[in-house]
């Protein structure tokens, strides 16, 4: 006999109503949902069992009593088995049905300490991510996830927020005026994240097409209803200080000046060696000597040991943000306003932010639901620290300098006229470059997107929604008349606007068929526009000082603008088939017709597939030691169109010659035939709970390869071109990653002590670079002769440059003018990506407050230091003091006749020269043998060393390839939530205070002089080339959120 | 959707057609800023003729090239001007303008012949074909200059006064009569260059030439060169010196000037900042960092302003180098002429070039020491082609090392040896683009060395 069941079902936790929960009649097809108020009616027999089951709760399985009156409270499970992880196109699923590697990142790991980029926000908390953090605390940072897949292209991952891709272009990398301009995701505010999930790499991505290829990072920003009900407001203060982590350790016993002599009239050649910018000179004992503030008069020349340091300030940063949210049965809103404001450690540099946001979910009634999401963003800074060049980088006149320069001094630039400097042949004064010749930076972006989902039945839904980033980015550089190296300064206006546009829609069926199997089906299509305009406008030489104006320009305007497009249109498909809830196979589709390939090649289709099986389930095993047990496996292939314009040869414009326009054939020749990049991956995992969970890993090998590179491979110029544009290249990316969590303290007082662990390998190899075979190595960057390449048979990234000759058991060998002979041939010097990396957390957790401590690291890469091979050249580094004088282990010699281009004569211990030859005590006689095999026995000067060693264009690059290898103490932070009791008393929600430290010390470190870790930019040239980096700093913060 | 696709990819940034004016002026300009340039004229040959010195960065001055500079003369002779000449040929061939055939088919030439001039054996029958060959073989110095002699009667005999104008000709301004005479006098110069090697091919062309002076440059109002404009378009020399004060003029040119009483040393040099004896001072090429800068910037010449000016020119070929070379061809006997009277005009055309006086000029040619030497041709051609090329480094160098005079001393601290660079070593690029072919060539013409002597020089 059939009755009417009627119910609600609540969550046991909170008592709240469960919208959406499956009900269905054991051992038959009927079943139901819960409504919006959890509520749900259904016939059935009295004496029947219901199963109630809903992502994340417990399953529960209840009898019909005769009333037919059954309400349910849902209990949580906390077992792994329920765990639920947003995965592509924002469809959350159960993480024992996938087949792939997800990491999820909450709120917590983020806002409560802060990072100016949100990328380095990641570092050494994901098992596989290598985060390369920004120089100077502002700026770009690089992501890559398992290794770079593509030889030249890009090998970011693709950002989502909400479901929609946003953009993370680093525009105008390195340009006029060197700054590292920071990529965009610096914009999003991670006050507003509620979770980053990462997918790491084809497998999990392949359903997002393209650029999925690098994996994605999911960002899931706070909706209303994740609030308590009712109104909420939520209050966030936040401050920061930044302090040099890594400075050069500089030498203080020698000043400026070259073969020991130095006295200053100009500073540009008419004293003596007064256009030297390097640290060569008079020993810093206090001997007078005419110097730059001392208007001819003999002064005191001694050490100003922190010159360099004193230069450098405090940063701050403080953040204030406010949300207000709400939730009713109809409504879920969520408004934030966020502010932060920042000044860096260089002198007169800002970031600020303002961020706007707006997330509402309006149930418009039982089947349609609306959501969307409203973001804006403006970023703006008076200046960006400069990263290189004589007109902006200071590190770059740091490193050639005169060790005994007091920076005070130079902080009133205008003294006695602009630019007062301890140099003007190659220099402006530092503070001058920093207050007078500035880049302004103002973005202005507007994204978010708007979702409409209707439920067709119970089991079938359609969705549509659209997603726009849309951003200007204007920028601002001027360079002051009369500054060294541009007499008239320059001022120019560089501006961007960028929009991507992702429209999408679906159908998603979620069926169980019979009682054993379940299947989620979703079939849909998307467009995706890209365009970005770039306009740039230079008055080249300023007419009139002190005025930042176009107009105001000497010579005609430098002008150019860029406009770039690019359609791509998919179709895709999944469908995930569940077998008892504990075998589970997945598989995805997509079809791209991309705007950026030739009509016969761009329409592509990959396909992926990928199953799981949960054993402990499958097999029924009930045990205290093992608690979970899962393997999976998958296989997925991913597309990759290429940019606009890469097709038919077009000829550029060069700057006109008087009235005459001047078209040029371009120096890469482009391929009609192009072909799109292919990327396949094979991945096996193992997830494993003990100990009831007290002891949880997670591992992953995965093995990947992609085909059909494009690259730009240099060709010999006597074809006429510098570079033809090739798609063949082949790199094989292999690893493995582990995440460990354990729980050694889980005490019944409450204190707990969670440690997670992860560790990643990654080995890549570069299989092939073109079909003809006739391209081995392809440049991604290079630093004079220092370069990085892709070369067949190696691993991405090798470091290429001079090196010293050796004999055959590997001795140096020195020539006959006492310095160490250059190989002819160019040698591998090491690889700058990382053998292993690895992050280890501790957290304890006691009555409300939490330490955390995460120590980080990366083992066994290489980096080529020019901080390093500029300072020693230029005799400022103290590295350099070895051998400089009798103190240091110089030894002694004289040039017979005082001939300096002579050879020297060495003195025995005691021994004297012959009358009237000058002696000195800078001898060094280079350890190795001659060319015959003898020990070296030429004696040659310091300088001569150094300078042979480390010259630019002569020097041996190999002795400045350094380990990069690191352990940085990467964060600790102290969290407390305040007890409801007291809270409670103030009317307050919740009051929760964090105290924190990032990048706090290196626990090891091999590179001397820097921070091996900076990146210059988000591309792939320049890694592994260090170039006179900004100082990285450590932060020291706290954090404070007030719920009301 | 797919029309769509196609159009949205097409680049709405660049000129999809070139016009053959427009590359031709690129190209002019390109070649011009070459030959001034830091690569091939200012850190290289100007030194290692000893017309400039360094007194700061010395390391090039000591020969020690810098890899950079190397690389960069190649590649921008081959793929900004060649390319650049090679489409304005070939659009001439589309639209039947045999001029432009001709004006890209001459430059082309003359881009060649400063290269092997340089590196000797060089990429040329293959060169500038990518899709024909990807990796070109080096052919032999002799077979390029043969060839050359070839390319350039060959464009001279296409030109047609009558025929379609060309423009964008920053060298002539469309007068095909003048570019007629360029291309003979750089058949002329190329002559002259094979004449140790080759004497029975350099006579023959010689003579054909000299049978027609009139269709050779004939005046210096028909220099070829590029006059640059005013900033952002000035000398590449003068934007060097709104930054830069690395070098100073030589001490062999300004000791070579003092002894002749030369009227061109103070359009070659400037007066010292800082009174000195002579006014003039010159720097020892190839010193030390510090004995250099000890010398003081204030107190040694620096370029004189004639070639620090904007619009100072680029001289591809000059004149008074028609005349020295006719006076040479007249001394070895490939034509009749009086050789002692061409060297006479010869350094009365260059001291007219910079505008001495003509009773400064009379009063030069007076001087026993200046008369020429008709025993010892080399050496009086040598030494006043030298000066009168005085900062054309690339042709300077090449005649000075054809010629051996002046005779001059290797720098002082030099790194060679004691010995002079001959040529420039192949750029590291070609050994691993081109390996095959650079390694060829290596074997043809001996070690890829700063040393190795060319071909084309005899002695």
């Amino acid at each position: 006999q059939n009755i009417t069941v009627t119910g609600r079902v609540t969550s046991q936790a909170d008592r709240e109503a469960l919208p959406g929960v499956s009900i269905l009649v054991k051992g038959t097809s009927r079943g139901t949902t819960t409504n919006a108020e959890g509520t749900y009616s259904l016939e059935s027999e009295a004496g029947a069992t219901l199963i109630f089951s809903f992502i994340g709760l417990k399953t529960t399985e209840v009898i019909v009593p005769a009333s037919g009156k059954l309400d349910v409270a849902l209990e949580s499970d906390n077992t792994i088995l329920q765990e639920v992880v947003v995965t592509a196109l924002g469809i959350a699923k159960e993480k024992k049905s996938l087949g792939y590697a997800v990491q999820e990142l909450k709120t917590k790991d983020l806002a409560e300490a802060r990072e100016g980029n949100l990328v380095n926000a990641l570092a050494g908390k994901i098992a596989g991510v290598n985060i390369t953090s920004s120089q100077g605390g502002m700026g770009s940072s690089r992501i890559v996830i398992r290794g770079e897949t593509s030889i030249a292209g890009n090998n970011q991952p693709l950002f989502v927020v909400d479901g929609i891709p946003v953009d993370n272009s680093q525009l105008g990398a390195g340009a006029n005026g060197s700054r590292d301009f920071a990529n965009a995701i610096a914009d999003i505010n991670p006050d507003n994240i509620e979770s980053i999930s990462v997918l790491k790499g084809p497998n999990a991505a392949a359903l997002y097409g393209s650029r999925a290829s690098n994996g994605v990072i999911l960002i899931k920003t706070k909706s209303g209803k994740s609030t308590q009900k009712g109104l909420g407001v939520t209050l966030n203060i936040g401050y920061t200080l930044d302090k040099l982590l890594v400075l050069p350790e500089y030498q203080n016993v020698f000043g400026q000046g070259t073969g020991g002599q130095f006295s200053y009239k100009d500073g540009k050649g008419g004293g003596i060696n007064d256009a030297t910018d390097e640290s060569w000179g008079p020993r810093m004992d206090g001997r007078l000597i005419p110097q730059f503030f001392s208007n001819g008069e003999a002064v005191p020349f001694v050490a100003h040991p922190d010159n360099v340091k004193n230069f450098f300030e405090t940063g701050h940063t403080r953040t204030t943000g406010v949300a207000v949210s709400g939730s009713n049965e109809k409504l879920d809103y969520r408004f934030s306003f966020n502010n932060s404001k920042q000044t860096g450690v260089i002198p007169n540099t800002d970031i600020s932010k303002n961020s706007f946001g707006a997330n509402t979910t309006y149930r418009i009634n039982d089947k349609l639901t609306l959501s969307t999401s409203a973001n804006f963003v403006r970023t703006g800074s008076d200046n960006l620290p400069g990263t290189s060049g004589r007109g902006s980088s200071v590190m770059l006149q740091f490193l050639w300098f005169g060790r005994q320069v007091d920076t005070e001094l130079l902080k009133d630039y205008n003294k006695g006229g602009f630019d007062y400097n301890w140099n003007h042949s190659y220099y402006s004064n530092p503070y001058l470059l920093q207050y007078e010749n500035t880049v302004e930076q103002r973005r202005d972006r507007f994204f978010g997107n708007v979702n409409l989902n209707y439920k067709i039945t119970d089991w079938l839904t359609a969705t549509v929604r659209t997603g726009n980033d849309y951003y200007t980015d204007r920028r601002k550089f001027k360079v002051a008349y009369g500054t060294n190296g541009t007499p008239f300064g320059s001022y120019t206006e560089d501006g961007y606007a960028v929009n991507e546009n992702n429209t999408d829609f679906n159908f998603n069926l979620h069926k169980a068929i019979g009682a054993d199997f379940e299947v989620d089906w979703l079939v849909g299509g998307s467009f995706r526009y890209n365009f970005s305009e770039q306009n740039y406008q230079q008055a080249p030489k300023l007419a009139v000082s002190n005025l930042y104006t176009l107009n105001n320009s000497r010579d005609p305007l430098v002008s150019y603008n860029v406009l770039r497009k690019q359609k791509v249109y998919s179709g895709f498909s999944s469908a995930q088939i569940g077998f008892r809830n504990y075998a589970f196979l997945n598989l995805t589709a997509r079809n791209d017709w991309s705007s950026t390939l030739p009509a016969g090649n761009n329409s592509y289709f990959y396909p992926s597939v990928n199953a799981s099986l949960v054993l402990t389930d499958a097999f029924n095993i009930k045990s205290n030691v093992l608690t979970f047990a899962k393997i999976r496996g998958g296989w997925a292939e991913v597309g990759k169109d290429t940019d606009p314009y890469q097709l038919i040869n077009t000829y550029p414009f060069n700057q006109p010659f008087g009235s005459s326009p001047l078209l040029t054939v371009s120096d890469v020749l482009l391929n009609s035939n192009l072909k799109p990049e292919i990327t396949r991956s094979t991945e096996v995992g193992l997830d494993l709970a003990l100990f009831k969970n007290r002891a949880r890993l997670d591992f992953s090998y995965y093995n990947t390869d992609s085909y059909n590179q494009i690259l730009k491979a240099d060709v010999s110029p006597t074809t006429g071109y510098k570079q033809k544009l090739l798609n063949a290249g082949h790199i094989n990316n292999r690893g493995f990653e582990a995440m460990l969590n354990i729980k050694p303290i889980e005490a019944e007082s409450g204190f707990k002590w969670d440690v997670g662990i992860n560790f990643s390998k990654n080995v890549s190899k570069v299989i092939s670079l073109d079909d003809e075979g006739f391209l081995n190595d392809y440049k991604l960057g290079s630093n004079g002769s220092a370069a990085v390449y892709a070369s067949k048979g190696l691993g991405y990234g090798a470091i290429f440059g001079t090196a010293y000759t050796r004999d055959a058991t590997g001795n140096i060998v020195i020539g006959a003018n006492g310095l160490p002979v250059r190989d002819a041939n160019l040698k591998v010097l090491g690889h700058y990506t990382p053998k292993w990396l690895g992050g280890i957390t501790n957290s304890f957790s006691f009555k409300g407050f939490n330490l955390s401590v995460l120590i980080d690291t990366k083992q066994g890469g290489s980096i080529y230091s020019a901080t390093n091979a500029t300072g020693k050249y230029t005799g400022v580094l103290v590295q350099t003091l070895e051998g400089r004088d009798a103190a240091h282990g110089g030894l002694t010699y004289y040039y017979p006749g005082n001939n300096k281009s002579g050879a020297a004569v060495q003195l025995g211990t005691g021994g004297s020269a012959p009358a009237g030859e000058v002696v000195y005590d800078d001898g060094i006689i280079a350890k190795g043998v001659t060319a015959d095999g003898k020990p070296n026995s030429t004696i040659v000067s310091a300088e001569r060393y150094y300078k042979g060693v480390y010259s630019n264009s002569a020097g041996i690059n190999e002795a400045s390839v350094l380990d990069a290898s690191f352990i940085k103490l990467r964060e600790v932070k102290l969290s407390y939530v305040f007890p409801q009791s007291w809270v409670g008393k103030y009317s307050l929600q919740n009051v929760v205070l964090s105290v924190y430290g990032r990048n706090l010390a290196f626990l090891q470190k091999k590179a001397d002089n820097i921070d091996p870790e900076t990146a210059f930019n988000t591309g792939n040239t320049g890694q592994g080339l260090e170039s006179l980096q900004l100082p990285t700093t450590s932060s020291y913060g706290f954090n404070l959120s007030i719920g009301f | 959707c797919q029309d769509d696709l196609e159009e949205v990819n097409n680049n709405p940034n660049e000129a999809i057609v070139a016009q053959p004016e427009y590359l031709l002026a690129n190209a002019i300009k390109s070649n011009a800023d070459i030959i001034l340039g830091s690569d091939a004229s200012m850190e290289t040959t100007t030194l290692y003729v000893q017309h400039w010195a360094k007194i700061q960065y010395t390391d090039p001055d000591k020969y020690t090239a810098s890899v950079t500079n190397i690389q960069n003369v190649w590649t921008n002779f081959y793929s900004l001007g060649l390319t650049d000449f090679d489409k304005v040929i070939k659009l001439g061939e589309e639209s039947g303008n045999v001029n432009y055939q001709a004006v890209g088919l001459i430059l082309k030439s003359w881009s060649f012949q400063m290269l092997t001039d340089l590196y000797g054996d060089i990429p040329y029958s293959q060169a500038v074909k990518i899709d024909q060959y990807l990796t070109p073989k080096y052919d032999a110095q002799k077979d390029v200059y043969l060839g050359l002699l070839n390319d350039l009667k060959k464009a001279g005999d296409l030109i047609n006064t009558s025929g379609s104008p060309i423009s964008g000709d920053l060298v002539y301004n469309g007068n095909l009569t003048k570019w007629k005479k360029f291309a003979n006098s750089l058949r002329l110069r190329i002559a002259l260059r094979i004449a140790d090697k080759d004497p029975a091919t350099a006579k023959s062309v010689v003579a054909e030439l000299a049978a027609n002076p009139s269709l050779l440059i004939a005046g210096n109002d028909e220099i070829a060169q590029l006059i640059y404009l005013s900033s952002p378009n000035q000398n590449p020399v003068s934007r060097d010196r709104e930054t830069r004060d690395d070098y100073r003029v030589s001490k062999s040119v300004v000791d070579k000037l003092l002894e002749l009483k030369d009227p061109r040393l103070p359009i070659f040099a400037n007066k010292t900042v800082d009174a000195t004896p002579n006014n003039y001072v010159g720097v020892t090429n190839g010193l030390l960092a510090d004995s250099a800068a000890k010398l003081g910037f204030t107190k040694t010449s620096k370029l004189g302003d004639y070639f620090t000016a904007p619009t100072s020119p680029a001289v591809f070929l000059s004149y008074s180098e028609v005349l020295f070379n006719l006076a040479e061809a007249a001394q070895r006997g490939f034509i009749s002429d009086d050789a002692a009277a061409l060297y006479k005009n010869a350094v009365t055309a260059s001291l007219q070039q910079f505008k001495v006086s003509s009773g400064d000029i009379t009063a030069y040619l007076a001087q026993p020491i200046v008369a020429y030497n008709a025993a010892n041709y080399k050496k009086s051609i040598g030494e006043q082609k030298w000066i009168a090329l005085f900062s054309q480094g690339l042709e300077a160098y090449t005649e000075w090392r054809r010629l051996d005079y002046p005779q001059l001393k290797p720098a002082y601290a030099g790194v060679l040896n004691g010995k002079f660079p001959l040529r420039l070593t192949y750029p590291t690029g070609e050994q691993a683009l081109n390996s095959a072919s650079y390694k060829a060539a290596v074997a043809s013409q001996g070690e890829d060395k700063l040393t190795t002597k060319l071909w084309f020089d005899a002695q």
